[in-house]
């Protein structure tokens, strides 16, 4: 099968599952059955991902297929259709298997649900696949653009899943305001775009002034999407969805689509400067900031929340330094790790019906599988030498390393530190210590929850070893080398570890752990937008309501009641009568001549 | 093969149709309900064989040209044929069980003469087309006579009888005119006029605009469109809603843009005025009604103003969105006026206050009527936001701008309308609560319009490719 419609198939077979499901409802509300509709979609899309991957690997080439989307005219305004390429298929691959995963991890976690809540789950999930996807094979910005959008509605739905409960409720609307407040950049980094090249094209060469403009909107999407700092706020909210929601979305792609689009528009970025300077800096701040805040977190997955918005950071900053593949390969690797790090959090958490690490403890024991899966998981997050992890953070930190770019590479080294530091907390909270009176009662969870852990830890621990590859596919230069760098990056993590042993094995606490806190209650950054929404927003909604009540309103009663009374005094011309129909074809023709004689 | 066999092949394939159903129903022992479906795999039948078989060609003296733009319009109304059967196949067995065939039998006879209009070059031939087209639709607006629920105020005859006079009115107007421009010419090829006509040639010109602006339902000629549609029986008035008013498309754009292309500084401001008419009085008068019917009605005429407009432009581009449109509105107006119809068949009235509830009764339905009422609105992603969009574009690039911000403006009191129907259907409550019954055949037809809205929303290229096809062909005087 060609390459194109291979790409088709793993795009539109998820769209098929949801569209079954919503059009079938019995299925849907049945339950069970659409979790077998929606695995089948997921199944059929990495089947194909797959095929392309081999297609790849045996030589293939780039393809791009295209068809006229919005007409104007005989002119096409807009395509659709699909890109493979090096980008596209490992990042369909990576969608894809973390997608199965979670959704196989899903039909064991969200077994209590109620038949009707599990089905709306699995709809949801595929609707996500389908949206993804599209994301991913997108030749062209503006259909990036309308899944993106797809992708953020099916998070916000997902996020708001347990809906009846207020906090998730408002999770859900929270992360939809700040998402959709960023998009705003994209859509008006595509008009400029098409106004100044009339194109949706990435590889579009606008002016430098035009270019910037661009690139500093898409940005601001990408700071939405991708959470970076100041925009952050509404990824530790999100995790009020169910968990492995957190894990896809939250974590491993959807979020990481900022990265990718950044991935994708490389040839326009690389035509701004300006914007990278900013990216770098935007995305070393957030590493910093959030793995600070991750320290003291009480709540499991806001400390892998937080850690997924520093590492997202990272990749910001080496798209930022110029070094797209770097961002590229650390979004793969982190996929991996983070997704086996959710899931396997929430494996804990069904077994103690608990977020907080408080009532965790002394879990390895009772759980062994789970705690190998978080264990890799994390030493792949820290950037253990060996793991996957550790060779795309080198990479990144490498892109950094004498380019001028010092201080960045310090900050972002402390951070290495700090993340090995927090994640030796909560592996020491969670499955060393004593045990709680919640964490008496757990037990391993089944295969079925299990078995995705162990799918995923071989590429959290293996697919750090495929960076060559992976460059040789993007034609990016890639070679590792013994340097400062590796050497620094490691020594970071392992004494983070150690650090981490020593204060929390003795049950203590982290230094400044009393300033993060206050830091992490007070929320000044929420607080900022919260006023920001109600000084501004507020203050110009209030006189927009003023301006609407009074002259707008004003005007359109009167425009109404005039209309109405018009088509009421109107009517009387309409008399029912045929005689008079037939008087009005008369006076119409009279008319008509008499344009015709009098022009 | 004869070049005129070839070029009628499809318009003799309907007629042979209707004399088959005739003959079939004089046989006896078959009863209406398979005359029907097989009425429409017959149609079905000729739709199919129109892609196969080409009937591009003309015949001596240039009297009839068939191509591109021929195809097209046979096309849409055979579509719009097919739909119209099988949405009236249930009311005509239930109602007017002994009288089933003829009224498919008029109905194809009507089509024939419709499947002619576009091609024909030559005035006798379009003037005989013309009304093979629409004299048996007096017919059947006037089908349901007096039978009928005892309680139900017998319409039907009204309805014929008013667009009998109106039609005849305009038909005799026509005819003088044609005299006149004849008359001046000496010829009855429609290519026949001199670049300098003369005013009696012109006068003869506006007459017959005023014709054809009859059976479009134009203003000032659109009197007898709220009380037909209201009279007549619904599933045949979604035909009438649509089909003729394609026909009357093709016949004002033949006679304009092919017979009177030379003109075109003198009669394209006649149109644009029937089109600014059509579009307010259309809008306005559409606001208070209560019977839907009579709603879709007027809604009717102001959106037979938007095509006016792109015929109003004269340019290739102009042409080619208007058969967009129309070609559109074919499915959007039809569906719209099926599911009022199966709607009212289980609460027994048309007014849009009976449709409250529709969407908790029947969710297909429901869901159907709003996605062609949003069609009608224009609201993006259904087709009929594509249609207003590209008219107008049409109409801006060939500096119609006025006429375009006029339509935009009265646009918006159809949203008013078109959403006050919706809201009935969704938000009200209604007092009967059991699912609407709806026959296959209906509720396949419905299905298709609203597969053909929603799909040509998301993608609206083949059609647009098809229609440029067509315009050009046209253009190019084939």
């Amino acid at each position: 099968m060609s390459p194109s419609n291979l790409a088709i198939i793993a795009t539109v077979a998820p769209a098929v599952a949801a569209l079954l499901l919503l059009v079938v409802a019995p299925l849907r509300h049945k339950g069970a059955p659409a979790a077998w509709v929606t695995l089948l979609g997921s199944l059929v899309s990495l089947g194909s991902a797959i095929m392309l991957l081999l297609g790849r690997v045996d030589g293939g080439a780039d393809v791009r297929v295209t068809t006229p989307w919005i007409q104007e005219g005989s002119r096409a305004m807009a395509e659709i259709g699909v890109l493979i390429d090096g980008v596209s298929v490992p990042m369909l691959i990576i969608v894809c298997l973390v997608a199965l995963c979670v959704q196989l991890f899903s039909v064991a976690y969200m077994h209590d649900e109620p038949p009707r809540a599990y089905g709306r789950y699995f709809t949801l999930h595929a609707m996500f696949l389908f949206s993804m996807n599209i994301v991913v094979v997108s030749p062209n910005l503006l259909q990036l653009f309308a899944g993106w959008e797809l992708v953020g509605l099916t998070s916000y739905l997902l996020i708001g899943f347990y809906f009846a409960k207020p906090s998730a409720a408002q999770a859900a609307v929270k992360a939809f305001w700040m998402t959709k407040l960023a998009d705003m950049g994209f859509l008006f980094g595509l008009l400029v775009l098409f106004v100044a090249t009339g194109s949706f094209e990435w590889t579009s060469t606008p002016s430098a002034q035009v270019a910037t403009w661009v690139t500093a909107l898409l940005f601001v999407a990408v700071i939405g999407k991708s959470a970076q700092f100041p925009l952050h706020i509404w990824l530790p909210d999100a995790m009020e969805g169910p968990t492995p929601v957190s894990a896809l979305l939250h974590a491993a792609t959807m979020v990481a689509a900022g990265v990718f689009l950044v991935v994708r528009a490389d040839p326009l970025f690389a035509q701004a400067p300006e914007t990278r300077e900013v990216m770098l800096w935007v995305g070393t701040v957030t590493a910093v900031f959030a793995a600070g805040l991750a320290l003291v977190q009480k709540d499991i997955k806001k400390v892998l929340a937080f850690s997924t918005a520093s590492q997202l950071g990272y990749m910001v900053a080496a798209l930022g330094a110029g070094q797209a593949f770097a961002g590229f390969f650390h979004l793969g690797t982190h996929a991996f790790f983070k997704a086996l790090l959710f899931l396997a959090a929430g494996s804990v958490i069904h077994a103690v019906h608990s977020n907080s690490l408080e009532d965790m403890g002394g879990l390895r024991k009772k759980m062994p599988l789970t705690t190998a899966a978080f264990v890799i998981g994390a030493l792949s997050l820290a950037g253990v030498p060996g793991f996957a992890g550790f060779f795309s953070k080198d990479l990144v930190l490498g892109s950094l390393e004498g380019k001028g770019h010092w201080i960045p590479w310090t900050l972002l080294m402390g951070s290495a530190f700090l993340t090995a530091f927090y994640m030796g907390r909560v592996v020491i909270k969670a499955f060393w210590g004593n045990e709680s009176e919640k964490s008496s009662h757990a037990h391993e969870s089944g295969l079925a929850m299990t078995g995705p852990l162990m799918v995923l830890a071989i590429p959290s621990l293996a697919s750090g070893f495929l960076g060559g590859w992976l460059a040789s596919q993007v034609k990016a230069e890639y070679h590792v080398h013994l340097g400062l760098t590796p050497i620094v990056a490691s020594s970071m993590a392992i004494l983070g570890i150690v650090a981490a042993v020593v204060v929390f094995g003795r049950g203590g606490k982290a230094p400044f752990a009393g300033v993060l806190e206050k830091l992490d209650t007070f929320s000044l950054v929420d607080r900022t937008w919260a006023s920001g929404y109600r000084i501004g927003l507020l203050g110009i909604a209030s006189l927009a309501g003023w301006i609407d009540r009074y002259l707008i309103d004003g005007l359109m009663n009167f425009t109404g009641w005039a209309t109405l009374e018009g088509g009421a005094s109107a009517r009387k011309l309409q008399t029912g009568l045929v005689r008079d129909y037939a008087l009005m074809v008369v006076v119409g023709v009279v008319v008509l001549v008499l344009i015709g004689v009098l022009r | 093969m004869n070049a005129w066999l070839q070029v009628f092949s499809l318009d003799f394939a309907v007629a042979g149709a209707a004399i088959l159903i005739l003959a079939l129903d004089a046989m006896g022992g078959i009863s209406g309900r398979v005359l029907g479906w097989f009425t429409a795999a017959l149609l079905g039948a000729v739709l199919v064989a129109s892609f196969f078989f080409d009937p591009s060609g003309s015949v001596p003296h240039g009297v009839y040209v068939a191509g591109a733009w021929v195809l097209f319009f046979k096309r849409v109304f055979l579509v719009a044929g097919i739909l119209a059967v099988l949405g009236s196949l249930d009311w005509l067995s239930e109602r007017t069980p002994r009288r089933q065939a003829e009224y498919y039998a008029l109905m194809l006879f009507s089509l024939t003469g419709m499947m002619v209009v576009p091609g024909a070059r030559d005035w006798v031939l379009l003037l005989v087309a013309f009304e093979l087209m629409g004299i048996p639709l007096y017919v059947l607006a006037a089908w349901a006579k007096t039978d009928g629920p005892a309680d139900e105020p017998k319409v039907g005859p009204e309805a014929g009888m008013k667009l009998f006079v109106t039609g005849a009115a305009s038909s005799a107007f026509t005819l003088f005119g044609l005299a006149l421009v004849i008359g001046e010419t000496g010829s009855t090829a429609l290519s026949a006029l001199p670049a300098q006509a003369t005013m009696l040639t012109h006068v003869g010109m506006m007459m017959v605009i005023a014709g054809m602006g009859f059976k479009l339902g134009a203003v000032p000629f659109h009197m007898w469109v709220p009380d037909t549609y209201q009279g007549a029986p619904t599933p045949f008035v979604a035909f009438l809603s649509v089909a003729p008013k394609a026909g009357g498309l093709a016949a004002l754009t033949v006679v304009t843009l092919s017979g009177w292309g030379t003109q075109q500084t003198f009669w394209a401001p006649a149109i644009a005025v029937i089109a600014a008419a059509s579009m307010v009085v259309g809008n306005i008068f559409a606001l208070p009604q209560t019977d839907v019917r009579r709603l879709l009605g007027f809604s009717g005429v102001a959106q037979i103003g938007y095509v006016l407009v792109a015929l109003g432009a004269g340019s290739q581009e102009g042409v080619a969105m208007a058969l967009f449109f129309i070609a559109t509105y074919v499915f959007t107006n039809l569906g719209a006026f099926l599911v009022v119809h199966a709607a009212a068949q289980s609460s027994g009235g048309h007014e849009t206050a009976k449709l409250a509830g529709l969407s908790r009764r029947s969710p297909w339905l429901g869901a159907s009527l709003l996605v062609f009422l949003l069609s009608l609105a224009g609201i993006p992603f259904v087709v009929g936001f594509w249609a207003k969009l590209f008219v107008f574009m049409a109409a801006w690039r060939a500096g119609l701008g006025g006429l375009v911000v006029l339509g935009l403006v009265v646009a918006v009191f159809g949203l008013f309308y078109y959403l006050s129907v919706a809201r009935s259907t969704f938000m009200s409550e209604g007092t009967a609560q059991e699912p609407i019954r709806a026959g296959l055949a209906l509720k396949l037809s419905i299905a298709v319009c609203l597969a053909a809205v929603v799909g040509l929303g998301l993608w609206p290229k083949p059609l647009v490719d098809e229609a440029n096809r067509a315009a050009s062909a046209f253009m190019q005087r084939h």
